[in-house]
């Protein structure tokens, strides 16, 4: 009887899953070994491992990260870039900025596609859909051949104007694919980004162009092996927007799974904000080398037009990651008498001292075990075992040179790498126009749960929530995930030149579009909606803000442009904190984004607590450079409705919550820990 | 929450406080940037944060554009000097543009507050920016004025909010522009960051209280000062020359302009004179002293200490010597229009001079200039005027073991990218027949420098055009035994009989069908070509960065 819903998180050391039996109501979640050589082996056998048998299966999503591996490891299929005669070097002169002010000695990203792999072909469009000059037809037949003879795993066609008119690279496919076969990639740029700008767009094509082949057989293989377990659920992909789609479409469109792997958190701070009521959460999600922070806004995920990975950019709709260079490997040192903690890492390799794998520098990660806020038993789930001693000998390095004891020494780290930490968030929000004060924090990952309260402190954030299976909470995010499919047509006008019935026109085109999109996801008819929104901004500014329509009909109705400019203003003013209404505004992009329901999970209830009692130990923490008595207990140990006040450390197998003296801890009905403030009165 | 008690100073609390008043600084910065009008803002970052302290000392400044780098303060300096400390009020917001005193041309605006806290003044926000039209003779900025007042108005510091009011300045600047909307728009983002750095700089004193801010300040400033110092003591004394030519000042065309620098490096002290460079120029290529000592702080900083942010410990090791009267130190009214144009050529010849000293730290020259050009017109498609203004990218120098990067915008420019041709042709009537890497434009060497571009339009309406494009006849020099980059050219109507060449122009007639096309140079050579590797070599022909005929003459390949 298939009844499980089941999510796959890919990492490079684990792969989590969740299980949710849909007949108890219950979730389980594990961790699996990652086996790099043969990823789907390892997704099997983590699967077999929690769901007896796979046929039970009825709903299954995968966040993969083939895709960027094969891109940050710069192990994706040679590629051969086809662009406009005259202007094919847009993708090496890729705008020119210098992204670091002061370096003489600056590099730009490293492009996919050496300059030799790009060949000019002859045609032009200009931006009014004209035809300046047609397609050379026999260039691209030629490019073909050299495709075949030099042996490139992908053709990558990016011609002018193609989001608008795309019947030449339309063209160029066909051609193409005569002659090199009906299953060779080719990525055209108007389809892997239907934005202007030919240089993002190119880079857009190049990367799905770049990646693509090796996503593909990767989710062939893992398809096929599920199909011979009797899986007869249609594999998900989670992506970059933080939907999914189906396999067979993630293989037509692979960038949009490129940067699925941190979106599950996300996700799950979305349904968190809808299960926990409240609307604004700010996660933070901490690994050895680096910090996570995802925003969500009155309920919804704070999603971008455009990403970048490693300085090459992409246009398509992504969840807003932000990455700090900050993690439990930051490393602290001195310089010129004064303390420093990060940017460098001391990463995996060697890694803190405390790993005793040859590192001899104090990380973050040292201090925390020194101070006691590490379960140096369950640390990474028992996988490694921390030398305390070896953590101390580094923070004396250091620590002599400053006149700390390590104790001194080790809070100081944590308090520097905290309060950067919180000035990254607040710089983040504020780049976002959000006042952080107004969010509730929500931690994941290893170590996130082991910092978060502290961040909450600085930023005068009044609660923080830490979710059951914080190490797979990610896992558990793309569980609570929609079909979703987003179509976007770029639609440039002057607030005085808009026609509303042809933009009503198009959006209802794109309605139907997206509409058939969810049945080839095969979303039944009652579960599948869309919405139309417009990219608006002030006369020739460049950032734009998304604006939700009523319906793709809403242009027709009365007075429109003036109530689109209110509405607008509205927004801004809610996001700069000033606005301009009367001035000229202008449409830039028409989007829908098409949604297939997949049904809500009852959020399951913890166990309630029998008695205020719970078993726990006491031990002496330091905080604040006073040991404390400090409540010491297992999560298993909690039932809903447990109070109890900081200072606490709470151990469970995939991290360790830290609250300080000064909160109370309280176990929601879902299980949650919810570390608030204490009242001021109350001191 | 419980109030903490004072606690000593420890290096812990220092260092907490220096991330502060760095990410407070970022924080005035994205406000800024999120709200600002213009382009040259939100996408070029032509604009700058800081916070000061009472004594006007950088606490915290974001890395904006480099050559804004350590003179805000002197905006405050001045009301100082001109009304006294009393004359600071809280709700009040001062404004100024004057080139002579902030250095730059009159299109840098910078607005600055006092901050108070308890009654008292504990600080200063800051922030400039370029807007768009100052109301020059000609839109967006004039290539041939002859003194300051045809480049537009000029505001010594006055009073642009008295008590939390706006004053009537703020009409006096929308009367004058010819954008009001967007310049309006920029204001209200600066003085939209001016209010979170004043948030932020009262958060901090109400949690540390001023004495243990102070304390930690003069701590802040101490480690990067001996920071500083200590690089500067590693470079061996002595004097460090090098000089260089701007080709003309865009009036007289045959008359080039020598800029020369001389760099004494003595312990841990350094000191830059350009007191030998040309005296101030008919033509658009001055600016006030403050705005060399600005340039002098970028080339210092970038061989000194590029990784750090800047604060009032910066540039202490450092002295300048700017003689009054000269391109460098102009006074009222030499034009300042184009001010950055020697001051590139001032930042890359600190590092000329201070090759043999640091050859692992410097890089060859880079192309040197903006290299713009505008376009005003009638656009018949939307029966709407419309003016362009875009820097050319070009390439840049080489350095120990690496190739120079193509295509790169100018350094002084900060961050600012091209125009994508789907945008220009979308908004302007124009087409972009070319735009790709010119090959052979980089200087030969062991490492070779990166190539210019090549950039051709086709006017599809009549228009104006105006071009500054410079440094050709002090191209992107070689060092360490490589050779000089290609400059830069420019040709109206290529291979026709009405063929022109020229640098710049200001306003010049253009016919629906002509074309412009604009050649940038590339950046230097490094190291002796005989050095050159045969697969380096062989690589760059196969990837069209040099031609075979480059290689055979060149590089004897």
């Amino acid at each position: 009887m298939p009844n499980y819903r089941v999510s796959m998180d890919i990492g490079g050391t684990f792969t989590d899953i969740v299980a949710y039996d849909q007949q108890s109501g219950t979730y389980e979640a594990t961790k699996a070994s990652t086996t790099p050589g043969n990823l789907s082996a390892g997704v099997i056998a983590g699967l077999e491992s929690i769901v007896t048998d796979l046929s039970d299966i009825e709903f299954l999503v995968h966040g993969t990260t083939q895709g960027l591996n094969a891109f940050l490891e710069r192990r994706g299929v040679p590629v051969l870039l086809l662009a406009t005669a005259g202007v094919e070097d847009t993708y090496h002169i890729a705008r020119g900025p210098r992204l670091e002010l002061y370096n003489a000695q600056y590099r730009k990203p490293e492009p996919l596609v050496e300059r030799k792999d790009v060949i000019g072909v002859g045609g032009r469009l200009d931006g009014q859909c004209n035809e300046i000059r047609p397609l050379d037809e026999v260039a691209v037949r030629q490019a073909a051949r050299r495709a075949v003879d030099e042996g490139y795993g992908a053709v990558a066609v990016a011609f002018l104007f193609s989001y608008k008119n795309p019947t030449h690279e339309l063209r160029a496919r066909e051609i193409l694919l005569e002659e090199l076969g009906e299953d060779f990639t080719v990525s055209l740029s108007h389809e892997a980004a239907k934005e202007w700008r030919e240089y993002e767009r190119t880079s857009s094509a190049v990367v799905e162009a770049y990646t693509g082949p090796v996503v593909r057989n990767y989710l062939l293989d893992l398809e096929e092996k599920l199909a011979d377990r009797g899986v007869e659920a249609p594999l998900h992909i989670m992506q970059s927007s933080g939907g999914v789609l189906t396999a067979e479409s993630a293989r037509k469109r692979p960038l949009q799974t490129l940067l699925s792997g941190p979106v599950g958190g996300a996700m799950g701070d979305v349904e968190l904000a809808g299960v926990s009521g409240n609307r604004n959460l700010i996660g933070v999600d901490m690994g050895g080398t680096s910090f996570d922070v995802s925003l969500v806004v009155d309920g919804k995920p704070d999603v971008s037009t455009e990403a970048h990975l490693e300085g090459l950019p992409m246009l398509m709709s992504v969840v807003n990651i932000h990455t700090v260079g900050a993690g439990g490997g930051s490393v602290a040192w001195l310089e010129a008498g004064g303390l420093r903690v990060g940017p460098r890492s001391a990463g995996a390799t060697p890694g803190p001292a405390c790993y005793g794998r040859g590192g001899t520098e104090p990380t973050v990660t040292d201090a925390n075990l020194v101070l006691g806020r590490v379960d140096p038993d369950w640390f990474a789930g028992g996988q490694v075992a921390l030398d305390r001693e070896a953590a101390i000998t580094a923070l004396k390095t250091v620590g002599d040179q400053l006149g700390l004891d390590p104790i001194a020494m080790a809070e100081g780290i944590c308090d520097v790498a905290n309060s950067q930490m919180a000035q990254a968030i607040r710089t983040i929000t504020i780049s976002r126009g959000i006042e952080p004060r107004d969010f509730a924090l929500v931690a994941f990952g290893g170590a996130g749960p082991m910092h978060a309260v502290f961040l909450a402190k600085e930023l005068g954030i009044p609660e923080t929530v830490v979710p059951r299976f914080p190490g797979a909470f990610s896992a558990w995010g793309m569980l609570q995930t929609n079909i979703r499919r987003d179509f976007s047509e770029p639609y440039f006008y002057l607030d005085e030149d808009i026609d509303p019935a042809d933009m009503a026109r198009v959006l209802r085109s794109m309605e139907v579009e997206g509409l058939r999109s969810l049945v080839s996801e095969g979303v039944p008819e009652e579960s599948r909606r869309t919405t139309a929104s417009v990219d608006v901004r002030y006369q020739s500014q460049e950032f734009s803000l998304n604006v939700p329509l009523i319906s793709a009909d809403e242009p027709e109705s009365p007075d429109f442009v003036a109530n689109l400019a209110v509405r607008f203003s509205a927004m801004y003013h809610e996001r700069y904190g000033h606005s301009n209404l009367g001035a000229p505004i202008e449409i830039v992009a028409l989007r829908t984004q098409a949604v297939g329901d997949l049904g809500r999970l009852e959020a399951p209830l913890f166990a309630p607590a029998v008695s205020s009692e719970f078993k726990h130990e006491v031990r002496r923490v330091v905080f604040d450079h006073v040991e404390h008595d400090t409540t010491v207990v297992r999560r298993d140990d909690l039932a809903a409705g447990h109070k109890f006040e900081g200072p606490a450390i709470i151990v469970e197998q995939t991290a360790t919550t830290v609250v300080p003296p000064g909160f109370d801890v309280t176990v929601d009905e879902f299980g949650s820990l919810v570390i608030r403030t204490q009242d001021v009165e109350g001191n | 929450m419980t109030i903490e008690a004072v606690k000593t100073l420890d290096p812990v609390t220092v260092e907490i406080i220096r991330n502060a008043l760095t990410s407070a600084a970022d924080d005035m910065n994205a406000t800024l940037i999120r709200s600002a009008y213009s382009p040259i803002l939100y996408e070029g970052g032509d604009c700058v944060v800081a916070l000061l302290d009472t004594e006007h000392r950088v606490l915290g400044q974001s890395a904006g554009l480099p050559l804004f780098l350590g003179n805000l303060e002197t905006c405050s300096i001045a009301v100082e000097e001109l009304y006294g400390r009393e004359v600071w009020k809280e709700g009040d917001v001062w404004i100024l543009n004057d080139s002579y005193l902030g250095g730059t041309h009159l299109n840098d605006v910078t607005i600055f507050a006092p901050i108070f806290d308890a009654g008292a003044v504990v600080g200063f926000a800051a922030t400039r920016a370029h807007w768009m039209d100052m109301g020059s003779k000609d839109v967006g900025g004039s290539m041939d004025a002859t003194d300051i007042f045809q480049e537009g108005f000029r505001m010594g510091p006055v009073k642009l909010i008295e008590a939390g009011v706006e004053t009537s300045v703020v009409d006096l600047i929308r009367t004058n522009v010819r954008f009001p909307y967007q310049t309006i728009g920029d204001m209200h983002a600066m003085i939209a960051a001016l209010r979170m750095g004043t948030t932020r700089m009262k958060e901090l004193v109400g949690r540390y209280g001023m004495d243990q801010l102070d304390a930690a300040r003069d701590e802040i400033f101490r480690q990067t000062e001996e920071i500083e110092r200590e690089t500067v003591r590693a470079i061996p004394d002595g004097v460090y020359e090098a000089e260089g030519v701007l080709d003309n000042d865009g009036i007289n065309l045959e008359s080039p302009i020598p800029i020369k620098l001389r760099i004494t490096v003595d312990g841990d002290t350094v000191d830059f004179d350009v007191t030998e460079s040309a005296d101030q120029t008919m033509g658009p290529v001055n600016c006030g002293a403050a705005q060399a000592v600005s340039a002098l702080r970028v080339g210092y900083k970038l061989l000194i200490s590029p990784d750090s942010n800047s604060n009032g410990g910066s540039f202490r090791p450092m002295t300048t010597q700017v003689r009054s009267g000269s391109v460098l130190g102009a006074v009222a009214p030499a034009p300042c229009q184009w001010y950055f144009s020697h001051l590139g050529l001032l930042i890359d010849l600190v590092s000329k001079a201070m090759a043999p000293a640091m050859p692992e730290r410097v890089a060859s020259a880079s192309h040197g200039d903006s290299m713009i050009i505008t376009a005003a017109g009638f656009d018949p498609r939307f029966g709407r005027n419309f003016v362009s203004m875009e820097a050319t990218l070009g390439g840049w120098g080489a350095w120990q073991g690496t190739d120079g990067e193509s295509a790169m915008i100018n350094n002084v420019n900060g961050s600012l990218k091209d125009l994508p041709i789907e945008m220009m042709e979308t908004r302007y009537p124009l087409r972009i027949n070319e735009y790709s890497i010119r090959p052979n434009s980089g200087g030969p060497g062991q490492w070779r420098g990166g190539n210019g571009v090549v950039r051709e339009y086709e006017f599809l309406a009549d228009c104006v055009v105006g071009l500054w494009f410079e440094r050709s006849k002090t191209p992107a020099w070689g060092l360490f035994g490589g050779s000089d980059a290609q400059g830069p050219e420019v040709v109206i109507n290529p291979g026709r009989s009405d063929e022109v060449r020229t640098l710049k122009a200001n306003a010049r007639k253009i016919k629906a069908g002509d074309i412009v096309r604009l050649a940038v140079g590339g950046g230097g050579g490094f190291g002796d070509v005989s050095e050159r590797s045969r697969e380096d070599i062989a690589y760059d022909i196969v990837n069209g960065f040099i031609t075979e005929d480059f290689a055979r003459t060149h590089y004897g390949y």
